[in-house]
């Protein structure tokens, strides 16, 4: 089953992810795709991790490419977020690329591969600023990552103040 | 208590003015008003730029926020959606978008029902429509 949930900043995707993946009863892993670069980036991290603590996850930090990592076959996962992942593969050292493709796809093998597939990913197209073309461009592609996704997901949910509002689907809990 | 959130400009002050039969002196606005003013007021709008004016003044929008919802508990809260967008350049602008969302989630778990407003049209996302 593959679960997607999206949301603004400071809704409570992470918590409801989470409070998905409680009755879970295999293996959990906990995807983490923030960079640990900067101050903020390190505080969220160790909030999140927080978070986490005794709920029996298991934390692998992986930035790009999650079609290359191998985890047991009928385990959960739970992959936060998929804002700082698109990023992570469009912003390369050797230029931008358009990795939306690759994204959808490797989200469907691992769906494949786990018994319960769980995705954070931001809304962060509906501020109304111009930005600088590759910002732009990031915010396109973002949206068309989450459009697909929600497409391939058993459940697709946005979080409103810790609300969940149900787009597609039913949540199992 | 009675949340009523998002985006700027879909309507929630007139669904409230509508819904609630206030008038418009018994609105009283976030961006305005003395802080104090909220922990009685009986419809607080743009309690996001409350939120901005606590945290300009040096204080904590999550305490005041957690104090307003055991203080005025019968209040209806009108809180524009900001968190929507790209996370901003500035820290003290990355800080209010996170407070504002902390804010929105500490409303919402509080109040019997929240309405979210798109273009004009309330949608009972918690409790049932008034």
């Amino acid at each position: 089953m593959m679960i997607l949930i999206i949301g603004g900043s400071k809704c409570g995707k992470s918590s409801l992810a989470e409070r998905i993946l409680e009755g879970f009863s295999g293996d959990k892993y906990y995807i983490a795709t923030m960079q640990p670069y900067g101050e903020d980036a390190r505080e969220a991290i160790a909030r999140h991790r927080k978070m986490r603590e005794g709920r029996g996850f298991e934390t692998i930090e992986r930035y790009t490419d999650i079609g290359g990592l191998v985890l047991p076959d009928g385990c959960g996962v739970l992959l936060e977020c998929m804002g700082n992942l698109c990023a992570n593969e469009m912003f390369r050292p050797e230029g931008i690329c358009d990795p939306a493709e690759t994204i959808v796809r490797d989200m469907r093998s691992l769906s494949a591969r786990t018994a319960l597939l769980v995705i954070v990913t931001n809304q962060v197209g509906s501020d109304g600023i111009s930005y600088a073309p590759e910002t732009m461009e990031y915010i396109r592609i973002l949206g068309t990552v989450n459009a697909r996704l929600a497409a391939a997901a058993d459940c697709a949910v946005e979080c409103v103040c810790g609300i969940p509002v149900i787009l597609k689907g039913h949540l199992p809990c | 208590m009675i949340l009523i959130t998002g985006g700027r400009g879909q309507g929630k002050t007139e669904y409230a003015l509508h819904t609630f039969q206030f008038s418009e002196a018994e609105l009283t606005d976030g961006g305005l008003c003395a802080p104090e003013a909220a922990l009685s007021a009986r419809c607080i709008t743009a309690y996001h730029a409350l939120v901005r004016r606590l945290l300009a003044d040096g204080r904590d929008p999550v305490a005041f926020t957690e104090r307003l919802c055991t203080e005025n508990s019968d209040a209806v809260i009108l809180l524009d959606e900001i968190g929507c967008g790209i996370v901003p350049l500035e820290k003290n602008d990355r800080i209010l978008r996170e407070q504002t969302g902390r804010c929105g989630c500490i409303l919402a778990a509080r109040a019997e029902t929240v309405i979210r407003m798109v273009c004009g049209i309330p949608a009972a996302i918690k409790g049932e429509l008034p």
